[in-house]
């Protein structure tokens, strides 16, 4: 009798304890399972959260006309210099899946449709800094295949550009360190978000950096 | 007559529509602006600079415009009040300003802008400014970093699959635990 009143007593207490514990065990599962994804899933999250609003329009403006002009110099008075948002030119670095429509400017439309010149920087054969952005699963996915000595062609309706790659980062994006929008000499930075297949939002950047070799110089800039 | 008209009236039009094409390169006017912009405001003996990124993009504006001498003398004298105001706070940074002084120095700003028929609008604590056009083309804008988010988009996306693989897996623990707690409940019940 006693022994049964017993046995009642904890089959009615293990009713209320297996929950209890499957509930613990999951919450430390899970925990455990999804802790080293979090930096993943949030940047997800804050995807579908954003109280921004997205620009998912794709129109945008070509002034870009393919040239085979390859002089040395072309006169500031014959570029057709870009507004934001439009394309004027391409970007290929060959055997490196590298291939995508030039625009200046890097916000939503350039980035959607190709890379972007940043417009604090310059553009090619300005003689300064051409910083260019590309998303990492997109039109940059291919500079994760890219070696020094590999050479990045741009060509634009003023002329066709070579660029050298001399070495790759990886840096934090909000390290200053990674250009310098002062430089008097012409230089070009590519970069994308790194590691390149992480889902979301990253704190990383691939940068390649490289030198020109050639290209027609832009003068009579400063009249 | 009205042939001569037509052709005349085709002479305007295409002479209006071809000024941005000929103002390509930076005007001594223009050179001036970007000479003021690159001078400094001593704030209490630190030197506070316009960041370079603003400078180069009013720089490849200019690339597009014709700035006429006196729109560039207006500009600059705007300039110059604006640092000497910003140097007569007796702050050492712009982070110090009060909003008051932020707004003071946003109106300088706007009406640098207006000169060139822009407009200046100030982020929400005034301390960045974004220039654009009449029809809302962005000319200048340091509202954002210089470096992008270039990660992937939810336009884009392909999702990964270690992401689905860990869903998978959640969905499988707690569907084997739903499993042994309607089994133990079971026998529990069954022993009642």
């Amino acid at each position: 009798m006693m022994n049964n009143k017993k046995s009642k007593k904890i089959k009615h207490v293990s009713l209320i304890v297996v929950p209890l514990l499957f509930c613990f065990i999951m919450c430390v599962g899970i925990a455990g399972v999804l802790a080293p994804q979090l930096p993943k899933l949030i940047p997800i999250v804050n995807m579908f959260m954003s109280d921004k609003q997205v620009d998912y329009s794709t129109g945008y403006e070509n002034i870009f006309v393919p040239t085979t002009s390859s002089g040395d110099t072309v006169n500031a008075e014959d570029v057709e210099f870009p507004r934001i948002d439009k394309q004027f030119g391409e970007l290929s670095i060959k055997g490196r899946k590298v291939s995508a429509k030039l625009f200046f400017g890097d916000g939503a439309v350039p980035l959607r449709n190709g890379v972007g010149v940043y417009a604090g920087s310059f553009i090619p054969g300005y003689g300064k800094t051409v910083l260019i952005a590309g998303h990492n699963n997109t039109y940059f996915n291919g500079l994760k295949n890219v070696k020094k000595n590999d050479i990045v062609e741009i060509n634009t309706s003023y002329g066709n550009y070579q660029y050298e790659i001399t070495t790759t980062k990886i840096l934090s994006a909000d390290d200053s360190s990674a250009y310098d929008l002062t430089k008097k000499e012409e230089n070009l930075v590519m970069y994308t978000c790194y590691p390149f297949d992480e889902l979301g939002l990253t704190e990383k950047r691939f940068f390649v950096y490289a030198k020109k070799i050639s290209g027609p110089e832009i003068v009579g800039l400063y009249e | 007559m009205k042939k001569v008209f037509c052709v005349l009236a085709s002479f305007v039009l295409i002479a209006f529509s071809c000024v941005e094409a000929f103002a390509a390169g930076i005007n001594s006017g223009e050179q001036s602006v970007l000479k003021q912009m690159n001078t400094p405001a001593n704030m209490q003996g630190n030197l506070v600079y316009v960041p370079a990124s603003y400078v180069n993009q009013a720089e490849a504006h200019f690339n597009t415009i014709d700035m006429t001498k006196k729109q560039a003398d207006e500009i600059n004298s705007l300039i110059s009040q604006g640092r000497s105001f910003l140097e007569s706070t007796g702050k050492k940074s712009v982070s110090e300003l009060t909003g008051a002084e932020k707004k003071k120095l946003l109106q300088y700003a706007s009406a640098a802008a207006g000169v060139l028929n822009l407009t200046a609008v100030g982020g929400s604590d005034t301390s960045r400014v974004k220039i654009i056009g009449k029809d809302g083309e962005v000319i200048i804008d340091d509202s954002g970093s210089v470096i992008k988010t270039t990660g992937r988009t939810t336009t884009s996306a392909s999702f990964d699959f270690d992401i689905i693989v860990t869903v998978a897996g959640i969905i499988a623990i707690i569907s084997m635990g739903a499993i042994t707690i309607i089994k133990t409940r079971n026998l529990v019940l069954n022993d009642e």
